[in-house]
């Protein structure tokens, strides 16, 4: 590979970085529930993506696809060990604390939605991970998940749905 | 897992709404509660802290050095992937060796001993049909003649022969005279010769040759020249035991003889001249039939015998003589070249798919496995 080239591919990578960092690494936290190992998972997904780079085919999706399947594996591989070794409890993440000047309505709203979230199980709660922190289209859900973009709007559809029940839900 | 569901409208419109409301576009009044779900679901996205977020763009920045910096244990790489390719390398490998090796010389020589019933061990050489233009024959064939001909110094020692030539149709008649004119060059006698010139056959000369032994590996060299060797064998059996044998006998009758003739001076009666004279005859017949006996060993052991055939029907380049390595030579030795790569490709070919088939189904389903694994982690949370 060439000086000119190589620098191409970098520059390339560091805007889907730029583009993507905070999205995936939201994904990956909801995922999997702590922080450290977000941050871990988050950094081996970029690095493994910048080592497959060169096999990155744009007719099989995006960019961005490529790179939360990249994310999803090793997500999903973290997950295997720890199921080894020692479960881990999740934790809630803080989530954005809301301005003074914010009405105290939306404050409640959003900590029932984090309260939900954190009690859907994992798939969904990877589904609204993907569609909501990652932003990935439902094409771009469906390159992640292996599956069609029918089927993938569908779980999605569903996962929202079940979500807004359990935000619904007496307490 | 892969479910076949299609959207409704209904799930398509809602759907449609949570895109609106992510990408900041208005929604329509009935699903405003959608709209807020989703703001307040993207609002709960955790955020990278300002720490992890400018070190992990450090590293991008940087491109990753080789070493990996992650805390996470990465796999060791599986080296026994690489187990089917190492295995069609080594397949074709063998398929290379037993292809080239006892076919890719096929002017073989090879040296066997041999025993004999009545006489030592003799040494028996063949030479196999050489490739067309290849040289007559080998130089250790040569060599091992010689090594051979040191050994039997002092002893008596019957070699013979057998060459096959091969040479074009109309060349037969031509070759079977410098066969003759070779034969005299060396001193040699043609004891037999037949000609057949019949169709069938492509035409034969065969010669029955005695060639004094001194010359014979000469001889053959020269006579190997003239034609394409096809078949080449030689024999060794030592006769010394019988000499020697012989010798002696004579010798003895020889004494006897002497000893009747001084018997038949001191004879005084016919009785006696009679027998004595009798025993004589059969002493000088014996001496006779040994004497006879010793010539032919002689014989044997001076003159060598060669069965020479001079056959036709081969193509111009088989009955080229040997010795000059000509363009056709060349031409012909790479088609040989083609023939025996295009072999062994077949057969590392008919071997390695199998393999390459069973790692090609390995890989698809240890990725299957690898994924459902993956996946049955995501239901285990």
């Amino acid at each position: 590979m060439d000086a000119h080239h190589q620098n191409t591919s970098t520059l390339s990578f560091d805007a889907l970085f730029r583009e993507s960092g905070r999205d995936l690494y939201a994904y990956v936290r909801t995922l999997l529930g702590d922080d450290a190992s977000a941050e871990d998972v988050t950094a081996l997904a970029y690095e493994r993506a910048y080592r497959k780079r060169a096999s990155f085919d744009a007719g099989r999706g995006s960019q961005r696809g490529w790179l939360f399947g990249i994310a999803r594996n090793a997500a999903l591989d973290e997950l295997r060990r720890r199921k080894r070794s020692a479960p881990l409890v999740a934790d809630l993440p803080d989530g954005q604390v809301p301005a003074a000047a914010e009405e105290a309505e939306t404050a409640v709203r959003r900590t029932t939605v984090r309260i939900a979230l954190a009690a859907l199980p994992p798939r969904e709660r990877e589904l609204i991970a993907l569609k909501f922190h990652a932003g990935l289209s439902n094409v771009e859900l469906a390159t992640v998940l292996g599956t069609s973009e029918s089927n993938a709007g569908t779980r999605v559809h569903r996962a929202v749905m079940k979500l807004r029940e359990a935000c619904n839900a007496p307490a | 897992m892969r479910q076949r569901e299609r959207l409704t409208p209904v799930q398509m419109r809602e759907l449609e709404a949570v895109d609106r409301a992510l990408a900041g576009e208005p929604v329509d009044a009935d699903l405003r509660e959608l709209e807020d779900l989703a703001l307040d679901i993207r609002a709960n996205a955790p955020q990278m802290t300002p720490a992890f977020a400018a070190a992990l763009e450090h590293r991008v920045s940087e491109g990753f050095p080789t070493q990996p910096e992650s805390t996470i244990p990465r796999r060791r790489r599986r080296r026994w992937m690489l187990a089917p390719a190492a295995g069609m390398l080594a397949t074709v490998a063998v398929a290379l060796v037993a292809v080239v090796g006892p076919g890719g010389n096929d002017s073989a020589v090879s040296t066997t001993a041999v025993s004999s019933q009545a006489e030592p061990r003799a040494t028996v050489e063949s030479v196999a049909p050489a490739p067309t233009g290849a040289p007559a024959i080998a130089p250790q064939a040569l060599q091992s003649r010689s090594d051979s001909a040191d050994r039997t110094v002092g002893r008596k020692v019957e070699r013979n022969a057998v060459l096959v030539l091969a040479v074009p149709r109309a060349e037969v008649e031509s070759t079977a005279d410098a066969v003759i004119r070779t034969v005299d060059r060396f001193g040699g006698i043609v004891h037999s010769s037949s000609s057949d010139s019949s169709d069938a056959t492509g035409g034969e000369a065969t010669f029955d040759l005695r060639i004094a032994t001194g010359k014979l590996d000469e001889a053959l060299a020269a006579l190997s020249k003239l034609g394409h060797v096809a078949q080449r064998s030689q024999s060794l059996q030592d006769i010394t035991g019988s000499f020697t044998s012989a010798q002696d006998r004579l010798a003895g009758a020889r004494a006897e003889r002497r000893g009747l003739l001084r018997a038949l001076g001191r004879a005084t009666t016919p009785l006696q001249i009679e027998s004595l004279r009798s025993r004589l005859r059969l002493v000088r017949s014996t001496i006779a039939r040994l004497d006879g006996q010793l010539a032919s060993l002689r014989r044997r052991a001076d003159l060598s015998t060669v069965q020479l055939t001079v056959r036709g029907g081969g193509t111009r380049d088989e009955g080229a003589a040997g010795g000059d390595w000509t363009p056709a030579d060349a031409a012909h030795d790479a088609l040989r070249v083609l023939e025996v790569l295009a072999g062994v490709a077949l057969i590392g070919l008919a071997i390695a798919l199998p393999f390459a088939l069973l790692g090609v189904a390995l890989v698809l389903g240890v990725r299957l496995v690898r994924r459902r694994r993956r996946e049955g982690a995501l239901d285990a949370v």
